[in-house]
């Protein structure tokens, strides 16, 4: 049978490769035929990996001998800063260069022992610091839905890749918005988990307090099925929790309430356009003509999360790019001594935006600004996740849009880092307070003949994803 | 706000050579950043405040050594730029007399 990519979820997938009207063989041949199309002009896959469709085949065993599982011979991509054992792991900087991963990250592995199969890795913002995939050291994504346009990021490539039909799912990581973000300028589904609810060992880490992984895909079914596969504790993981860490606290049948930050969002700080505030307040009347209760709730602090987070960022990171010396892995530059060799190294692989951060968190850690930055921003980081709490006491959602604005033009932010931040505003706050959060297509905007695609964002109390894999099924119709 | 002599400095606490250019665009962005976190000083806070996020809960386990297997001593050491049987090798750092 013809397989046809663009209607194509993991659901139906499962159901044709169960009933043998194609195999995984023959799925895999399918994304590899579109993303040879394709990937030229948009740059999602930075490498597409020989052995896919060995993993296939492999797959394919799994439905003769009736080991299949629900992502058994799923084609997915994987963000270039997971490890695959044995496969290059660039996190899109040079500083990587010639590394090849030495283990399987336990997002990964979960993924690979349900028979996933693996087309590729997928370009990023050089170690997730970014907001348009522009950062990467090898080439800008493009969106798919316009060409001249930013597919978002930090994981532009893996939002790119399954819009372009040239993988089912993928996974990202999302420290400020990182999947989210890209989800909604790509049209297509992102979830960032709760904190700790999938597993870090293995995902080259940028700003640990926050960094999560998890799934970008066609509908909120199939980022639940990649979801319920990758995550729960890993003892290679201290932060990861289980099911019965945070106590779930809605109960009986009723419908969820939602809560609508309204005098953030219509406060000059956030720079909504005006497409985004109709397609948002479109969204809301869907869920008051379909039962839902939707009500204001206050977030007092919520204006500064922001500011929190480029200061909590980029502390976290001079510290966790402190790794890259040249001498266990990768580049090495070499100088007249041991320092040296430092220096140049990290001169040379690094990029503008990871030189930036290294050396704003080194200043904000620096002793004489350690108060007045870094404990300053904890502690305020400390009162919004207060407000988003009390919040949950009334409402079991929180809705907003997922970015300020539909996708930008390549190159129109690039020069300015501080409106590079601005993007993140309405996404930061999920992972300042560790809150689950998923985006999901909710209208377009017309810009010069195109549509260009806008995405709703459901924020939930810690640990309750059913509550938005629930409610966004419905908004979306599955 | 921030000179250039304080972001050489910065430069060398992190281990990153920077360009005369480089410095100068990292003074104007520096400035642009640090002018726009600087709205947290007027929020009022309670600094003893623990910064944490979600449920806080230790994660305990045997402090034992387990061995691993040559090959994937192999691996990790053949990662290395450069390697001296089962050293990663640096440049001497004492001199000698």
């Amino acid at each position: 049978m013809k397989i046809d990519l663009q209607g194509l979820t993991i659901k139906k997938a499962h159901e044709h490769l169960k009933r043998g009207d194609f195999s995984s063989v023959d799925l895999t041949r399918a994304y590899l035929d579109r993303i040879s199309e394709k990937n030229n002009d948009v740059n999602a896959y930075l490498e597409v990996f020989s052995d896919a469709l060995d993993a296939a085949k492999a797959a394919d065993k799994r439905f003769e001998d009736g080991t299949a599982t629900p992502l058994s011979g799923i084609p997915c991509a994987i963000k270039d800063n997971l490890l695959v054992k044995d496969h290059v792991a660039s996190a899109a900087s040079k500083i990587l260069e010639g590394y090849h991963a030495t283990y399987y990250a336990t997002a990964t592995l979960r993924l690979a022992r349900e028979g996933a199969v693996f087309l590729g890795r997928t370009n990023m913002d050089e170690f997730a610091m970014g907001a348009s995939t522009e950062n990467s050291a090898f080439g800008v994504t493009h969106n798919p839905r316009d060409l001249s346009r930013v597919p978002g990021g930090s994981s532009g490539g893996s939002a790119a890749a399954v819009a372009m039909d040239g993988a089912l799912f993928a996974l990202g990581s999302d420290t400020g918005g990182s999947i989210r973000q890209p989800a909604s300028f790509c049209g297509v589904v992102g979830l960032k988990p709760t904190y700790g609810a999938v597993s870090r060992y293995g995902l080259m880490a940028m700003g640990s307090s926050l960094d999560q992984v998890g799934p970008i895909g066609r509908t909120v079914s199939d980022c639940e099925i990649v979801f319920d596969a990758i995550h729960g504790k890993d003892p290679k993981d201290g932060t990861t929790i289980d099911d019965s860490t945070y106590p779930a606290r809605r109960i009986g049948k009723r419908k969820p309430v939602i809560g609508v930050p309204a005098e953030f969002l219509e406060s000059t700080v956030s720079g909504m356009s005006k497409e985004v505030s109709i397609a948002f307040q479109s969204s809301l009347g869907y869920f008051k003509n379909h039962g839902y209760e939707v009500v204001d709730v206050r977030l007092p602090n919520v204006s500064y999360a922001l500011p929190v987070y480029y200061i909590i960022v980029p502390a976290e990171v001079s510290a966790n790019m402190a790794r890259f010396d040249g001498v266990k892995y990768g580049l090495h530059v070499d100088g007249k001594d041991v320092i040296d060799d430092y220096f140049k190294t990290r001169r040379a692989g690094f990029g503008r935006e990871v030189i930036r951060r290294v050396l704003l968190g080194t200043y904000v850690l620096s002793s004489g600004y350690y108060d007045a930055y870094y404990n300053r921003a904890n502690a305020v980081r400390r009162m919004i996740t207060d407000d988003f709490l009390k919040a949950f006491e009334a409402v079991d959602l929180v809705a907003t849009p997922t970015t300020p604005g539909p996708a930008f033009k390549i190159g129109e932010k690039a020069d300015d880092p501080l409106a590079m931040y601005l993007e993140d505003i309405f996404t930061v706050t999920a992972d300042l307070t560790g809150m689950p959060a998923i985006s999901i297509p909710c209208g377009t905007a017309e810009k010069e003949g195109k549509s260009l695609p806008l995405g709703l964002q459901l924020t939930a109390r810690h640990g309750d994803e059913k509550t938005i894999f629930e409610v966004g099924k419905e908004f979306l119709g599955e | 706000m921030i000179t250039s002599e304080e972001l050489e400095h910065l430069a060398r606490l992190a281990r990153i050579e920077l360009s005369e250019s480089d410095k100068k665009s990292l003074v104007k962005e520096f400035d642009s950043i640090l002018g726009y976190v600087d709205q947290l000083k007027k929020v009022d806070v309670k600094m003893d405040v623990e910064g944490r996020v979600g449920a806080v809960r230790n994660a305990m386990r045997p402090d034992a050594v387990r061995s691993s297997s040559p090959e994937d001593r192999e691996r990790l050491l053949d990662e290395a730029p450069d390697r001296e049987g089962d050293f990663i090798a640096v440049k001497k750092i004492i001199a000698q007399d």
